[in-house]
This record gives structure tokens, C-alpha cells and sequence, in this order.
């Protein structure tokens, strides 16, 4: 055990560069000001919600519209003061110099038109000073203030008309109430929002598995690859060592410092991604309904998905050692990854634009018959209660593995660790010849 | 050792077509031939990383075969060209080694103690092997394979591409190390390097032994002044 731990606290220590850790130290800090700065302008851009008015009608009318735009939220600034003439080219021009966001025009007329029941027409004007993503939702603002002046006005309408009844029973006379059914359980809730709530639960899932099995396979052959280079690896394999022990050392190594990298990599993309969302919870789905319709990771769960990761983490090692040693060198790995990123990337992307599932037959063998499909498969399996796909697929991870981890010892027990080589393009080098 | 009447064959190439040969304790015996002549075969195969064809080594009275891991734990190997771990010190890396042939940490003790004495890089040992030039890493790795005081020592090309002062050196070092008791198998192409180092000498050409012997009675043999003369004749 004494040497296993030897040979395995070497194969860290080779892979802990100090570029290693200088690259990840830049990714968190790259991440965390990424994710910090879109947060801010998001928030700035939220709180955006001051509205200056020019109001030229300047009736009843047009001032209980302004106090109603100041109960949603809106905080009303008239400018009829600020300028010297009440001119819409001089409020634009002001609102120009002083700055501002949005500009209201509220034209003559306008409460007299409203009150007869004539369609009208006020001026937004919204001045875009860049395309940054909290332009893009400051733009949501003029929406939701002519959506309020309209919805204003339309109900002033219909009290007047028909003052004995409600505005929006007239409006939207017909109420849906939606439910959802997953297998055999039910609950009142929007399709779309349980959608919403799924994907925001699993969205990090295929992420996590991607990033995870792409560093940790890239060790391995990185690791062997190198040791083939520096003609190290002859020297270890003639120590009074077990090849077994060298074999499993170098994926253990390359898992650990796989899965510490992965797990660097997704700590800064959550706080970019917690910034791009703004840190505001887009969940509106209530815990009654996740429990209704089960929808959230169990403690079972979650040990389904981190045992069929793990198998998946296994498989990709297994195959990257075998990989490895057809390497010649580090530049001959690089090459090799890239079956085994392709591999990861197809479930990859599939999960992430259809349902696997839905595919067709042949294609769906084809996926299945991919190892690392597997995760990307339970993901959302577990969340929906399918698990015996999900028992398959482990069992299949695990069969998998026992083959390739066999064909690794084979080799790395034989003449083939030494004399296996694959130069694309150039002829075979064999033994010492 | 015994070397009896190895084959290899890579495919359709036969890398070697029956070598045999014997080193005894305490000899520096050397392996000499052109590029492509199956030295570097030969060696890996005593050095248990490759698997004969045909043939058989016995070692210290075991079957190579048969007893791989007995094999391991009483020779070192030196590589042609090795390198070492480029991240770890060069201490770090005598100690990594040593792990593997001690019994307890005294063990390992002793054999950095020695590792130091042979390399002669003292206080450079405490720097990073990348930090290393050519010569101080085949001391390095010379240090490491003679450590242990290995019963068989084989040396793949010790001095290849290193300058005259750092090959004078290292010839020094395995020539202080013979009087220890171990046997020494090397090749190189360099045959004043072999003559100065060898109690006895194998010409081997195209994966067979085409003669063996000391370089005195080699030179006397074909009226040769030197090795290279012996060996010109020889292949011709």
C-alpha cells in the first residue's frame, strides 16, 4: 500500500502545476468579476425605473395616469418645470443633456380622447446609450409601462361602460387552469414553469458531467503521454512495483485532480451565472407542487446520478489510459482526446436540445452504446422517476468499465505499454529499433 | 546472469535472432553494435519490460520469466536518453525512487545518502529536476540506479549525448561503483567509453552476438589497435 500511495502522491504532484494552479486562481478570479459586473448592471438596469413626463395634456385624466404609473412602481418625474417652453423637441433635448433612460410625452388632447373613447397615442422615447445586456432589459420597462398605461385606460373605459361589472372579467372572460401530469402524479401548475423550474434544477447537471469526464480523461492521457516523452515511464515500469498499482495510481491521480479542476471551473461559472441571472430567483413554482409532482433530487437521487457520474469519470479514465499508451508523446495525446471529447459531446448536446429519448431507434442505440450518455441520461430520468433506465445504465457503465480496465492492465502488463505507439501519418517506431 | 539464446520479434522484424551471453558478479560486461543492431531489445528484455520471443534469462539462479518481481527488486535500469519527473526536486525524486527498494525509512535514508554521494549535485538536489541541464540529469539518474547497490545494474547508453566533460564523469562514477560488487550491463556506441569501462565486451550486428571477449583478446584476435577496428572486421 506504502508504494500504491507513492506512486499516487507522485502522479498528483506531476499534474499540480504551478501553471495548473495559476490558471484555475485566474478562472475563479475571471469568473467572479465577470459574474460580479453583470450583476451590477443588471441591477443597475432594474433599478431603472424612473420615468420623467412631459405632460402637455395636463388634465385629470393625465395626472391620475402618472399617480397610477407611481402605484406600479414607476417613480414619476414631470419635467414641465425644467424646460423653458413646454415643447416636445426641448423635453427631448433636456432629457439628452441631463441623461435620462426614458421620456414620457403625454400629448394634448390625450384626456379628452380617452374620455370620449377614442383611441390615442402618447410618446415613449427610450435613449439607448449602449448594448450591454442591461439595456436590453431596461427595454422590458417601456413595456411594462405602456402595458400599465393601457390596461389603465382600457379599464377606465369598461367602468365607465359597464360600471356593474369587474374590467378584467370582460377582458379575459375565459381562465385557463392548467395542470401537469408526470407519470401517475398531478398538480394545478403552468407546463412552462414546471419546465422552467426543471431546467433551472438540472441546468448545471450536463455542465458539471461535461467538464468533469473532458479534465479528467485529459489527465490521464496527458499524465501517460508525458511519461512516455521523458522516457519515465521505462524507468517506473522496471521498479519492484505492481503494474496494476501504476495503472490505478495514474487514474486515481488523474480523477482526483479531474475532479478538483471540474469542480474549480463550475464554482466560477455559477458565480457568472448567478450574475447574469442578476442573483434574482426566477423559481415560482411552488414547494407544494415540486413535492406533488416530484420533481426535485431525492437523496437517492443524487446518489444515482453521483454513482453513474463516477462510472462515467471510470470509463473515461479507463479509455484515456488505453489512448495514453498508443500516445507517443503529449502533442500525439492531444490528438487522442479528441474520440473521447467527441464521445462526451454527443450526449452532451443532445441532452441539452432534445429529449434522448424521442430519438430514433438506431440513433438511440447509438447514444446508449456511449458510456458517457449515461449521466446525461439520468439526469433527467431520476427527476421524472424512470429509474430502471437509470439501474441499466450504471450496469452497463459498470460492464463497460471491467472490459476497458481490463484491456488497461493487459497492456500495461505486457511488451505493448512499451511498444504500442500510433503516429497518424508517420510509420510505427517499434522497440528499440 | 544467463542469457541464452534470445529471440524477439516485433511483426515480421526479427529484432533479435538468439542472443546469448553470461555476466558474472562484479563485471562490467558491454554490449556493443550499430544503430539497430537489438542492444536497446536486449536490454529491456533483462530489464523485464519486454517479453523474449524465445530464449530465457536466469537471473541470480531464477527464470525472468517466472520470477519477474524478484528480477525487479535486484537490478536498475537506465534508460537511453531517460528524463525524470520535471515538477519534483531532485531529492523528491531519489526519495519516490528509493520508496520502492526500501524496506524502511532508514532504507530510504541510505540510499538518498548514497544517491548524493554518486550524483555529486549536492545542494542542487534541492531544486527542481526542469531546472536541470543534460549532464546533471544522467548524474541524476545514474545516482538512482546505482542507489539501491542493485546486483545487476544495466545501463542503456550512459553518456549518450552528453559533452566530454560530463561523459568523463559519469564513466568515473561507474567505474568507482563496479568495486562495490555490482555487475554492470551496458551498450554504447562508444568504444573507448567501452574499452576504458569493460571487463568484456559482445559485438552484436543484426540481432545475433558475433563475438565475446575481452577487448584485449578481442584486439589481439583480429590484429586490431583498437575496438573499432575489431568490430569493422568483425561486420565485414
Amino acid at each position: 500500500m506504502k508504494k500504491f500511495t507513492n506512486l499516487l502522491k507522485k502522479e498528483i504532484r506531476e499534474l499540480v502545476t504551478l501553471q495548473l494552479i495559476i490558471s484555475l486562481i485566474f478562472t475563479i478570479i475571471l469568473f467572479n468579476f465577470l459574474g460580479s459586473l453583470t450583476k451590477s448592471e443588471i441591477k443597475k438596469s432594474v433599478q431603472l425605473r424612473d420615468v420623467y413626463v412631459l405632460d402637455l395634456d395636463k388634465t385629470d385624466f393625465s395626472k391620475e395616469l402618472l399617480n397610477n404609473l407611481s402605484v406600479g412602481g414607476f417613480r414619476v418625474n414631470l419635467i414641465n418645470k425644467e424646460i423653458q417652453r413646454e415643447d416636445k423637441n426641448l423635453a427631448i433635448d433636456y432629457a439628452r443633456m441631463k441623461n435620462l433612460n426614458f421620456l414620457l410625452i403625454i400629448p394634448r388632447g390625450f384626456g379628452d380622447k380617452v374620455s370620449s373613447f377614442q383611441s390615442t397615442e402618447v410618446e415613449f422615447y427610450s435613449f439607448i446609450k449602449s448594448f450591454s445586456m442591461g439595456s436590453t432589459v431596461g427595454s422590458s420597462i417601456v413595456n411594462n409601462i405602456i402595458n400599465s398605461i393601457n390596461n389603465y385606460v382600457s379599464n377606465n373605459f369598461l367602468k365607465a361602460k359597464f360600471p356593474n361589472l369587474n374590467p378584467e372579467s370582460i377582458k379575459n372572460p375565459i381562465k385557463s387552469k392548467e395542470f401537469v401530469i408526470i407519470k401517475d402524479r398531478i398538480a394545478e401548475a403552468s407546463s412552462s414553469e414546471v419546465m422552467n423550474f426543471v431546467y433551472s434544477q438540472s441546468v448545471f447537471i450536463p455542465i458539471v458531467l461535461m467538464l468533469v469526464i473532458t479534465y479528467a480523461s485529459q489527465m490521464v492521457l496527458s499524465a501517460i503521454a508525458l511519461e512516455k516523452q521523458d522516457k519515465t515511464l521505462e524507468t517506473l515500469l522496471t521498479v519492484p512495483v505492481s503494474r496494476r498499482y501504476i495503472v490505478v495510481a495514474k487514474m486515481a491521480g488523474a480523477g482526483i485532480v479531474g475532479l478538483i479542476s471540474a469542480g474549480v471551473y463550475m464554482l466560477g461559472y455559477r458565480s457568472f451565472f448567478s450574475g447574469i441571472t442578476g442573483g434574482v430567483d426566477i423559481n415560482r413554482l411552488s414547494s407544494d407542487i415540486i413535492t406533488k409532482l416530484g420533481i426535485s433530487f431525492t437523496p437517492y437521487g443524487y446518489l444515482l446520478l453521483g454513482l453513474s457520474l463516477f462510472l462515467a469519470i471510470l470509463n473515461a479514465l479507463a479509455l484515456s489510459t488505453i489512448l495514453g499508451v498508443l500516445s507517443e508523446d503529449l502533442r500525439s495525446a492531444q490528438g487522442f482526446s479528441f474520440p473521447i471529447i467527441i464521445l462526451i459531446m454527443i450526449p452532451y448536446f443532445l441532452s441539452l436540445f432534445t429529449d434522448i429519448n424521442s430519438l430514433s431507434l438506431p440513433v438511440k442505440l447509438l447514444v446508449y452504446a456511449i458510456p458517457f450518455s449515461h449521466p446525461f441520461i439520468a439526469s433527467s430520468n431520476i427527476l421524472l422517476g424512470n429509474y430502471n433506465i437509470v439501474y441499466y445504465g450504471i450496469l452497463y457503465m459498470l460492464i463497460v468499465f471491467i472490459i476497458l480496465i481490463f484491456i488497461a492492465a493487459r497492456i500495461f502488463s505486457t511488451d505493448q505499454v512499451i511498444t504500442m505507439k500510433l503516429r497518424f501519418g508517420k510509420k510505427a517506431k517499434i522497440g528499440g529499433i | 546472469m544467463q542469457v541464452e539464446d534470445l529471440k524477439k520479434s516485433y511483426g515480421k522484424i526479427e529484432a533479435l535472432k538468439g542472443v546469448s551471453f553470461e555476466v558474472k558478479k562484479g563485471e562490467v560486461f558491454a554490449l556493443i553494435g550499430p544503430n539497430g543492431a537489438g542492444k536497446t531489445t536486449t536490454l529491456r528484455i533483462v530489464a523485464t519490460l519486454l517479453t523474449p520471443s524465445e530464449g530465457n534469462v536466469v537471473f541470480m539462479g531464477k527464470n525472468l520469466k517466472e520470477h519477474a518481481d524478484f528480477v525487479r527488486e535486484n537490478i536498475s535500469y537506465l534508460p537511453e536518453e531517460a528524463g525524470a519527473y520535471k515538477n519534483m526536486r531532485g531529492l523528491e525524486y531519489l526519495r519516490f525512487m528509493a520508496t520502492f527498494y526500501a524496506k524502511n525509512e532508514r532504507d530510504v535514508e541510505i540510499f538518498i545518502n548514497r544517491a548524493k554521494e554518486i550524483s555529486g549535485l549536492s545542494d542542487r538536489l534541492s531544486d527542481k529536476i526542469g531546472t536541470y541541464s543534460k549532464g546533471m540529469i544522467r548524474k541524476l539518474l545514474l545516482a538512482r540506479a546505482l542507489m539501491t547497490k542493485p546486483a545487476l545494474a544495466i545501463l542503456d547508453e550512459p553518456t549518450s549525448g552528453l559533452d566530454v566533460i560530463n561523459a568523463l564523469e559519469i564513466r568515473e562514477i561507474i567505474r568507482e561503483y563496479v568495486k562495490e560488487g555490482t555487475s554492470i550491463l551496458l551498450s554504447s556506441h562508444n568504444m573507448l567509453e567501452i574499452e576504458f569501462l569493460s571487463d568484456r565486451v559482445a559485438l552484436i550486428d543484426k540481432g545475433r552476438i558475433l563475438e565475446v571477449g575481452t577487448a584485449e583478446e578481442l584486439k589481439e584476435k583480429y590484429s586490431a589497435k583498437n575496438l573499432e577496428e575489431v568490430f569493422r572486421r568483425v561486420v565485414q
